[in-house]
């Protein structure tokens, strides 16, 4: 190590009641790097941002900062010792303008009141250098998730901080907007700015660190120059073993499956321009494109959330699309929505409650009552199907982690076996284990004769599970690719220019 | 976490204690301190005299259950007892059989949260703001109606006038008693049925509830129009125990109600709801206002002690629920 270390972590341990959240960790940043943090859900890497921004106090262990021992009491003094973060979720008001996002509680002041030139003025270079050019006294909610990201992340750069802590600042960020951040990140380490990064993707914390932690079970297991470490290392680091294949083989069809179709035909809604398309019983089929590009959209379409402007589908069933999600319910029909803590789960309610969802509150058929012991068996079987991991079927949806979560969404919809499988973003936010096991949950729903729609914001999950993928690029549904055709360079093309790059040819391309 | 990673085992039960142990206990101990400084409060009669106080705001305490665990809330609640009541106290005045005008008051009372209901739906407006208009409607429509005076069913031979007020063995109410059989039932109607689950899951987040399947817009229709029917049969079973229904009965409902709910233990943020609790609110707001005249202290008192217990309840509830998130906070 050649300079001394701009901040460094010793034997940080934090408990909560019975549960361990950080054993032993240390952690030690050189200046002016990008310093990356791996590890599995629950293995203390967002514990321990928390613990240096401030917002969380550790039971024992020493934080030194330019070679002095400071404890770090509250959020406000870890803005005083130039510690800036970006948390994973976002804690922005949406109803407030940009501005005032900004600047939260530091609002600059002329003549004692809030003047809005001011702000403007002094957040020009920043928003200049992350290229966010949007109406600034509009809402916040106007923006996309995206834009809103990098809003919080330009609150955080206005305040000038020597140490920038991201925890998981993409997870939200399609591919265009990532590379941009990235770009954003390697400016500000050429400005002599510390960078502490959390991710789960490891792909991109191999194109942005210098050096990695890899964390498991609140401890520290290696530190390395990321440059002498490979994507495999860092895996078996993070899990303390050899890892099978990340997906799983194809499963043989099953026995006795009839062959069954959705068919698609001009459909159209909300970004979503006239697509037409169909899926076979026990094909996964991905769906590829940008933020805004459609693909939400058309799963909406599908799923009976959003009434198609044009166009019709015939489903296995032999009905057309669903006019609501109560009725695609009842028709097998299911959708995992890729914001499972607002969207998927009732998180006050226990893991028994959510599995129930469907079955109970969704389907007429059956007995009016509700037996907590009938659904207790239900909650059990799929903990055990899934290896759902919780203290009991009684524990509180909030108290799972996010692999868990996402596996309890899933469980609800195959208590009623559904044939259509509408999966937006399932993996967003899990670990590489969790996401290891829906990998092999998907491709089981596909050897079981369902039909599966899977879209994605990380494309080699596209490409490893996917036995076509459908790219939607501004609205138009702009290739169907298959067989050789899969390959990263050519989606990623396609998903980013909407055309086809000229050496590659593909199977079928819709205009 | 290292906790939480374990495989489930054979799940234990979720909590030793029902959740109403608290409020039952508090219950238990104001009657008795009163009792041990005036042991006349603890004659049976009184005791039954207080449940049988508490019936008709109790009833709609056990709607507003279902209502604050699908996270509305109904301020009409008072309007529809009274509207309800009014009408079927003119029918009996216009000479139908008063059990056959209680029917129709009742079903009146439905039609009434049907309205709020198919309002809140098709504006797709949170009950709050259109009980806020229907309680208008509904107060002043009852006021044409009756025109301002009380309606006083003049031919009360009827059995349906002495029903009510008779009492079991001497001591126990009959309006005591259908009050108690409403509350076991729609205890078993909110946990459970497949009723009672819609409501709970749409209360603990409507949009999750709804990309479930679960028909959220019909649960609260039928969560509404259930509301308005217990309005109406709390109003009928009024104007057979007190023989007439005066025009302003009702107006001061909806905040004692509300508090007996909240006393209770159900919570506001909805997903969850504790009949029981509710029932046991409303008791422990009447022994607070008849305690009070046992120790010659002015009835006008009991108002403020009844909001300052409303206070004492949500903190207490609020140190707990803090305390709990402290210990379970986990973050990975």
């Amino acid at each position: 190590m050649d300079r001394p270390p701009l901040i460094e972590v010793r034997q940080l341990a934090k408990h909560y009641g019975g549960v361990i959240a950080m054993a032993d960790m240390n952690l030690s940043v050189e200046p002016g790097t990008i310093h990356a943090v791996v590890g599995e859900n629950g293995a203390g890497k967002s514990t321990l941002m928390k613990v240096l921004a401030g917002a969380v106090q550790p039971d024992s262990g020493d934080i030194i900062l330019d070679g002095q021992p400071v404890s770090i009491g509250s959020p406000s003094r870890a803005r005083q010792q130039g510690i800036g973060i970006v948390y994973q979720e976002l804690s922005l008001f949406p109803e407030r303008s940009v501005l005032a996002n900004l600047f939260v509680n530091a609002e600059p002041t002329r003549g004692g009141f809030i003047s809005l030139s001011a702000m403007e003025q002094q957040c020009g270079p920043v928003l200049d250098q992350l290229g966010l050019h949007v109406d600034l006294r509009g809402p916040l909610s106007r923006l996309s998730i995206g834009e809103q990201q990098l809003v919080e992340l330009s609150r955080v750069l206005i305040e000038k901080p020597r140490l920038l802590i991201l925890d998981e600042p993409n997870s939200a960020l399609n591919r265009a907007e990532t590379e941009r951040l990235f770009k954003v990140l390697e400016g500000l380490r050429a400005q002599g700015i510390t960078i502490l990064y959390v991710s789960h993707r490891l792909e991109e914390v191999f194109a942005i660190s210098d050096r990695i932690t890899i964390t498991r079970n609140g401890r520290d297991t290696r530190t390395a120059r990321t440059a002498e470490l490979t994507i495999p290392q860092v895996i078996e680091g993070m899990i303390g073993q050899h890892r099978e294949a990340m997906f799983p083989p194809p499963l043989p069809r099953k026995e006795g499956v009839a062959d069954r179709a959705l068919v698609v035909s001009g459909v159209a809604g909300g970004a979503l321009r006239e697509a037409s398309f169909s899926v076979g019983s026990g094909e996964i089929v991905g769906l590829a494109g940008l933020e805004g590009s459609g693909v939400s959209d058309l799963l909406e379409i599908l799923f009976g959330t959003r009434q198609a402007k044009v166009g019709h589908a015939s489903y296995p069933d032999g009905g057309g699309l669903p006019r609501s999600p109560t009725q695609a319910a009842r028709r097998g029909i299911c959708m995992v929505p890729a914001d499972r803590r607002k969207n998927g789960l009732m998180l006050d309610k226990s893991i028994l409650f959510n599995i129930s969802n469907v079955v109970v509150g969704a389907r007429n058929d059956g007995p009016l009552t509700f037996f907590p012991s009938r659904a207790l068996e239900r909650a059990q079987r799929q903990i055990q199907a899934l290896r759902i991991r919780a203290a009991s079927a009684f524990a509180p949806a909030n108290a799972l982690s996010g692999g868990n979560q996402q596996k309890v969404v899933i469980a609800k919809w195959l208590e009623i076996g559904p044939d259509v499988f509408l999966l937006d973003d399932p993996t967003r936010g899990v670990d590489v284990g969790a996401k290891r096991e829906i990998y092999a949950l998907i491709r089981q729903m596909g050897a079981e004769g369902g039909i599966v729609l899977f879209s994605s914001t990380e494309l080699p999950e596209l490409i490893g599970l996917c036995d076509r993928i459908l790219v939607i690029y501004q609205g138009r549904l702009v290739a169907d690719l298959s067989g050789a055709a899969l390959d990263s360079a050519t989606v990623l093309h396609i998903v980013n220019t909407g055309k086809l790059s000229q050496d590659t040819t593909l199977a079928r391309a819709t205009p | 976490m290292t906790e939480i990673d374990r495989p489930a085992s054979p799940a234990p039960r979720r909590n030793r204690f029902p959740e109403e142990v608290g409020v039952i206990a508090a219950l238990l101990l104001m009657l008795v301190v009163i009792g041990l400084a005036r042991p006349l409060f603890l004659n049976p009669l009184n005791l039954f005299s207080l449940l049988s106080n508490s019936t008709f705001l109790g009833m709609l305490a056990i709607g507003m259950v279902f209502l604050l665990a699908i996270r509305e809330i109904d301020l009409s609640v008072g309007w529809m007892f009274n509207f309800s009541a009014v009408i079927a106290a003119m029918m009996m005045v216009a000479g139908l059989n008063p059990w056959l005008a209680a029917i129709a008051g009742i079903l009146f009372g439905g039609l009434l949260g049907l309205v709020n209901g198919v309002l809140c739906v098709t504006l797709r407006l949170p009950a709050i703001i259109v009980t806020l208009g229907t309680f208008s409607m509904f107060q002043g429509l009852s006021l044409v109606m009756n025109k301002s005076r009380a309606i006083v069913p003049s031919d009360t031979t009827s059995t349906y006038f002495t029903f009510f007020k008779e009492r079991l063995f001497g001591v126990v109410p009959v309006a005591g008693l259908i009050f108690v059989t409403l509350a076991i039932v729609l205890h078993l109607v909110l946990h459970r049925t497949r009723f009672g689950y819609r409501v709970q899951a749409v209360g603990s987040n409507p949009e999750a509830a709804k990309l479930a399947g679960i028909p959220t817009g019909l649960v609260r229709l039928q969560t509404l129009v259930l509301m308005g029917a217990i309005c109406g049969l709390s109003g009928v079973m009024y104007v057979g125990f007190r023989g007439a229904i005066d025009p302003v009965e009702g107006s001061d409902f909806v905040l004692v109600v509300v508090a007996a709910v909240i006393i209770g233990g159900t919570p506001l943020s909805g997903g969850h709801g504790t009949i029981i609790g509710a029932v046991v609110g409303m008791l422990i707001i009447q022994v607070i206002s008849s305690g009070l005249i046992f120790f010659g202290i002015d009835a006008t008192w009991s108002t403020f002690v009844t909001g300052a217990v409303i206070v004492l309840a949500v903190s207490l509830d609020q140190l707990i629920k803090h305390q709990r998130a402290r210990r379970a906070d986990r973050i990975g």
